[in-house]
């Protein structure tokens, strides 16, 4: 028998508590993890180092009003801006309205320099983007939404329109990779095909995205744009990407504070849960621990072998909580991915994983330590009590 | 004081006790429980401690194997001035020179005959296999080779005591203490437990303190000392 034996025999004392507990710590470990996920995947959306550069030129009263493509012009002038792409959202879907995913009307002879990074563009050779460029009903796919439906380059798209009229056959002139998954699982064609397919459209633009040279050029260019369009017939309200993905985020509600709070809630309640049962446990002991110390085992040995139990279990549960949650994570990936882009990205992160075990192990570390303690500083005697 | 009362025979002294006192304090009143406790017992002695309920045998006993400490006094038990040790010396010393038997065998009930036996072992450093061997040994003494894969709960009481005496003897020690280690047993399977420990008294040269409420089981010791309200009443050599 070996130190981790008795440990481990120690513990299946009470095989449904430790299943208990085991189970319970699994279960809060798996809510944290994922919930903690959640957090981080949102705040990437706001926080994408990618969008650095770009600004979103909108009307200043919502979203379903136009910007005339005259704006245009006057954006490009800007010595800070390097491109400007028009980009209409066009909410079409391909054979079953369920079959959701992201399609965008917009300017394609400005759309891979203005997201040159979601594009991967040093994979797309010259030929490949002139091929897009020069079929007005040409479309590009990411790679993920190709592999989806089974499309491969020169498949014709039929796109359904929901909140336009119109139904674009539309040709895949490109299959794009991204570093990024949530990139992937969109479409992109001419947004000439929108201007003349939809009259209401002409001449109209859903929003301008713009490139600038430099991050630092973004607050100036914001201040600079609005001002100039004040108390015009179509105002504007330009912000950084960041900040226009935050107004979705936004929508959502306080989900940051939601979730730190059910976070906190869950490690009390846990820790309370598993406290009260190392108490229970180390209790029921009194008298085996004072025979361990009669025969030698010193304080502080005794008080190891307690802790150490408390972390094998809390470890264990710990451990199988974060794999669960990997595994749940691929699930939201796969179900959630193409309806909602940023949850092809959704991953339990390596520091998610890590600040979930050493959670898990204080907690584990806190609730064996107070009664185990408590029960080195017993008189042996008295453990012994019944004996004597 | 008289020596004379509690003479228990020549030989080299184990277990000296000096002026022995221990007190338990409620509130501010202080309990005597013992007092003025001078003795000498010379190695390889088999002694009963006896006398009625509450005379402090079993507080005695404790003190003796370095699980209590006393509130006046000194004790000097196998070479060592207990008094000297801190609390880890203290367990060491445990380790290294008593075994204990107990009245309800206290046994890990999580852990089969072999693993409850070599349980002390694994604070001395002993290797695997020297730690099987002095198991197998022990379990052998007790007769108990066939039962070491059995959990406490699937041996009977005689049985489980004699897993314990076989863990109290495994490191070897020189001294053993048992506190009503027939208590729990009916008259068989006691006889088995006292004649098993007179083998160890005997054969193995092994100092027995035995606290017993049961004159069978003091008959089997060499000498009895009697404890009458927490000090020494006198010893009666056993005639066996
Ligand atoms: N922790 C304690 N606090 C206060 N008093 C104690 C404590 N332990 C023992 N005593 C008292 O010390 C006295 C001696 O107790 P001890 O257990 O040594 O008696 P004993 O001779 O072993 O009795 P028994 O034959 O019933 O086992 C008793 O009066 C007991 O109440
Ligand atoms: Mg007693």
């Amino acid at each position: 028998m070996r130190w981790l034996a008795l440990i481990w025999k120690s513990l299946m004392r009470s095989k449904r508590r430790t299943l208990l507990i085991v189970g319970s710590l699994v279960l809060s470990v798996f809510t944290v993890a994922v919930l903690q996920s959640l957090l981080t995947t949102l705040n990437a959306v706001t926080n994408n180092p990618n969008s650095s550069n770009r600004l979103v030129v909108r009307h200043k009263s919502g979203l379903t009003q136009m910007l005339p493509r005259s704006y245009e012009a006057y954006l490009r002038q800007q010595s800070e801006v390097e491109t400007v792409c028009a980009l209409q959202w066009f909410g079409g879907y391909y054979q079953d309205p369920r079959n959701f995913f992201a399609n965008f009307a917009s300017d394609e002879t400005v759309l891979f320099q203005t997201f040159r990074e979601e594009f991967g563009v040093s994979g797309i050779t010259e030929a490949q983007m002139k091929d897009y460029i020069r079929d007005g009903a040409g479309c590009i796919v990411g790679e993920s939404l190709a592999k989806k439906n089974g499309w491969k380059v020169g498949d014709t798209v039929p796109l359904t329109g929901t909140i336009f009229p119109i139904s674009p056959r539309l040709t895949i002139r490109l299959i794009f990779k991204s570093p990024k998954p949530s990139d992937e699982n969109v479409l992109h064609f001419h947004y000439k095909l929108l201007e003349e397919g939809v009259p209401r459209m002409k001449g109209l633009v859903g929003s301008f995205w713009l490139r600038a040279h430099r991050p630092e050029d973004i607050p100036r260019l914001i201040e600079r744009v609005d001002r100039h369009y004040a108390n015009s017939a179509y105002e504007t309200l330009t912000e950084t990407e960041n900040a226009f993905n935050l107004s979705f985020v936004k929508m959502l509600g306080n989900i940051g504070a939601i979730i730190q709070g059910i976070t906190a809630a869950v490690v009390v309640a846990i820790l309370i849960v598993t406290g009260n049962t190392m108490a229970t446990a180390i209790r029921e002991r009194a008298t085996e621990i004072a025979v361990f110390r009669a025969m030698g085992f010193s304080a502080g040995r005794v008080l190891t072998l307690l802790l150490s139990e408390g972390v094998l279990l809390v470890g264990v549960g710990g451990l199988l909580g974060v794999l669960l949650a990997n595994l749940a994570a691929g699930g939201v990936r796969e179900s959630l991915g193409m309806a909602m882009p940023f949850f092809a990205d959704f991953a339990i992160l390596p520091a998610t994983i890590l600040s979930c075990l050493v959670g898990a192990l204080a907690i584990g570390v806190l609730a064996t330590f107070i009664p185990a303690y408590a029960a080195t500083r017993r008189p042996i005697t008295e453990g012994l009590g019944s004996v004597g | 004081m008289n020596t004379d009362r509690f003479d228990l025979g020549g030989g080299e002294p184990i277990i000296i006790l000096r002026d022995v006192a221990k007190s338990y304090w409620r509130e501010e009143l202080e309990i005597p429980v013992l007092q003025g406790i001078d003795i000498e017992i010379p190695k390889g002695s088999y002694i009963a401690l006896m006398g009625p309920s509450g005379s402090g045998k079993t507080t005695l006993l404790n003190l003796i194997a370095g699980l209590d400490r006393p509130t006046g006094g000194s004790l000097e038990v196998c070479g060592y001035e207990l008094n000297d040790l801190d609390d880890d010396e203290l367990a060491a010393w445990r380790n290294a020179h008593v075994g204990f038997i107990f009245q309800n065998y206290n046994l890990v009930p999580v852990l089969n005959a072999f693993e409850n036996v070599e349980l002390p072992l694994l604070l001395t450093g002993a290797g695997r296999g020297e730690r099987r061997d002095r198991v197998d040994q022990a379990l052998t003494l007790v007769n108990l080779t066939d039962k070491m894969r059995n959990y406490p709960r699937q041996l009977s009481g005689g049985q489980e005591q004699r897993v314990a005496i076989a863990r109290a003897i495994v490191t070897d020690p020189d001294l053993l203490v048992a506190d009503e280690p027939t208590g729990a047993l009916d008259a068989k399977n006691a006889e088995e437990v006292l004649a098993l420990m007179e083998r160890l008294n005997t054969d193995l040269g092994k100092t027995i303190v035995v606290v017993t409420h049961d004159p069978k089981a003091a008959h089997h010791a060499r000498h009895q000392i009697h404890l009458e309200k927490g000090v020494l009443d006198r010893t009666v050599e056993v005639n066996r």
